[in-house]
């Protein structure tokens, strides 16, 4: 799976990111590897 | 994190995806990024800098959009500017603004040369479809400079768009608007571009119109293509959904009818469609119903806000678009979808209160009040002298009057002042009536809205003809004409001996209303 445009969230302290340029390693906070974040089901508005 | 960061991020993820469909073009992202640098680059060599104001007057089109984002890379202020304007309205907007730079479309080239003496702050006009004399040429510009990335110092509270918005006593307001506000609204509601998700976003608000620009942005973060078109037309609209696949659409009800009502509507294939949004006027529950028995496959959002909350501060979701359950759940819903503007997003708190500020219990009727890191606090030059805007614990009159439920949907039963939205547009009863009393044949003069099935509302002019003058309806709204924008014109007049008025000598709008109101 490409990191690329995928949401990342700590789950110790709630800290998001967006991958924008994907690389070899795995994202970590806190000590631990990030969660990848599903996309939102609600429509956004616009 | 500022507005730029969204076109860095889309930039970066989807580059060789469709930015931008406009007139037969087609721009990546890559080339539209590349485009607004050299407008950046080029607009820097004629001075613009940060806090620096840059005008536009023109349809939607793909070069208003990077005029926003080359203004913006350079930590300049735009300022987009109602085409339906006339020359005194824009002068004001412009002067007020204190614009240094001004671009425009060929129809507003000879309106603005007109009021141009006036606008001592404006040092270069730019012409966006073609040379012309005195004018260096949009596309020049951007032949001719650097496409080396912008870096500016741009801080999260920065002010980014300039808006205009019809005021209730007269005047446009200029209404500040922050790279935060919408960043805070975007980074909340709008999932980022992704390689694997490829949404199409068809734009017919005008983009002086905060929702317009709200579009744009999340569209832009969201890595979608925006499918513009210059105005709104109803064939075109659906032809254009049919031919490049649109997902999503944002219409105001006024255009919403129009399709539904179109004798051609069933031709088109518009099952593409994935979410309607809409709002900016009372919805006809008649018309949203139809809609939905017309498009089942189609998510409605209803979003309410204002160019003051930096647009969206509640929904009515799609959920709510679905009357089905129970006989009490399905009369709960039907009562929602005929006059609720759904629940506050995450970011705003919204309460009822009364006239004396109180905050009202669920089912207490009283004005909408906002609060909010989006709203804004004061309007453009007025620091801190913007009477009435906000309360004085902070929260914002949205002027709107309304009543919550046990649930926190808010209902709108009218506007708290004397304000007419017809199609979306806001009018100012005092402009349109300073207009009126500067006719000689007119002693007095009061305008009021009065329903309208395809707009929503119409002005009408309640008019006291000046001791032995004669005058006609036509020969009044022909005064208008040439004064006013076309949407502000009053659709009827209405000749009466005197205006009722209140001991301080204001006319009483209510009493107009009631016996003048009705189509």
């Amino acid at each position: 799976m490409s990191q690329l445009g995928k949401r990342y969230r700590c789950q110790e302290c709630n800290t998001e990111i967006l991958c924008t340029k994907a690389g070899d390693g795995a994202p970590l906070c806190c000590d631990k590897e990030m969660e990848v974040q599903e996309p939102k089901p609600i429509a956004s508005s616009d | 994190m500022n507005t730029t960061d969204f076109l860095s991020i889309a930039h970066a993820i989807c580059p060789e995806r469709d930015c931008m469909v406009f007139g037969g073009k087609r721009r990546t992202y890559a080339r539209t990024n590349d485009r607004i640098n050299r407008l950046a680059n080029g607009l820097s060599e004629l001075g613009v800098g940060k806090g620096d104001r840059v005008g536009i007057i023109h349809v939607n089109c793909s070069q208003y959009i990077e005029s926003y984002y080359a203004v913006t890379k350079l930590g300049a202020i735009l300022v987009p500017l109602n085409f339906r304007a006339k020359a005194g309205e824009l002068s004001y907007m412009i002067a007020n603004a204190e614009a240094k730079v001004l671009l425009m479309g060929n129809r507003y080239i000879d309106l603005i040369s007109t009021i141009l003496p006036q606008l001592p702050t404006v040092k270069q006009l730019i012409s966006i479809e073609g040379r012309n004399e005195g004018m260096l040429y949009y596309e020049d510009i951007i032949d001719s400079s650097s496409s080396g990335e912008c870096i500016c110092e741009i801080d999260d509270e920065d002010i980014t768009i300039l808006m205009y918005t019809a005021g209730t006593t007269g005047r446009p307001k200029g209404v500040p608007l922050r790279h935060s506000a919408f960043v805070v609204y975007v980074l909340e509601n709008v999932e980022p571009a992704s390689p694997e998700i490829e949404e199409k976003n068809l734009l017919t608000v005008p983009l002086y119109h905060v929702a317009g620009i709200q579009a744009v942005l999340a569209a832009v973060y969201g890595g979608r293509t925006l499918v513009l078109m210059s105005q709104f037309e109803v064939k075109e609209w659906m032809e254009t959904v049919q031919r490049e696949q649109a997902t999503r659409a944002m219409l105001v009800p006024t255009m919403l009818k129009r399709i539904i009502d179109d004798p051609d509507f069933t031709r088109y294939d518009l099952t593409s469609l994935q979410v309607i949004t809409y709002g900016a006027a009372p919805m006809p529950f008649e018309v949203i119903k139809k809609a939905i028995d017309l498009m089942p496959w189609v998510k409605f959002i209803n979003a309410f806000g204002q160019t003051e909350t930096a647009s969206t501060i509640t929904m009515l979701g799609p959920d709510d678009h679905i009357i089905k359950g129970t006989k009490e759940e399905r009369e709960k819903k039907l009562k929602r979808l005929t006059s609720s503007i759904g629940r506050p997003l995450p970011d705003v708190e919204v309460q009822i209160i009364d006239e004396d500020g109180n905050s009202l219990p669920p089912l207490g009727v009283g004005e909408i009040v906002a609060k909010g890191s989006r709203i804004i606090t004061d309007y453009w030059g007025n620091e801190g002298k913007s009477l009435h805007l906000l309360t004085s614990d902070g929260w914002l009159h949205t002027g709107d009057i309304g009543w919550m439920d046990e649930e926190g949907y808010i209902y709108l039963v009218g506007r708290g002042d004397d304000m007419i939205i017809r199609g979306g547009e806001n009018i100012s009863p005092e402009e349109v009536e300073d207009v009126l009393y500067s006719y000689s044949k007119i002693e007095e003069a009061a305008v009021i809205g009065v329903p309208d099935p395809e707009w929503g509302q119409q002005p009408r002019a309640i008019v006291v003809l000046k001791k032995g003058e004669d005058g006609t309806a036509e020969e009044i709204m022909e005064y208008c004409r040439s004064r006013l924008a076309g949407f502000k014109r009053p659709a009827s007049v209405i000749f009466i001996d005197s205006l009722p008025r209140n001991p301080m000598g204001k006319a009483l709008k209510r009493e107009l209303r009631e016996q003048y109101g009705q189509p």
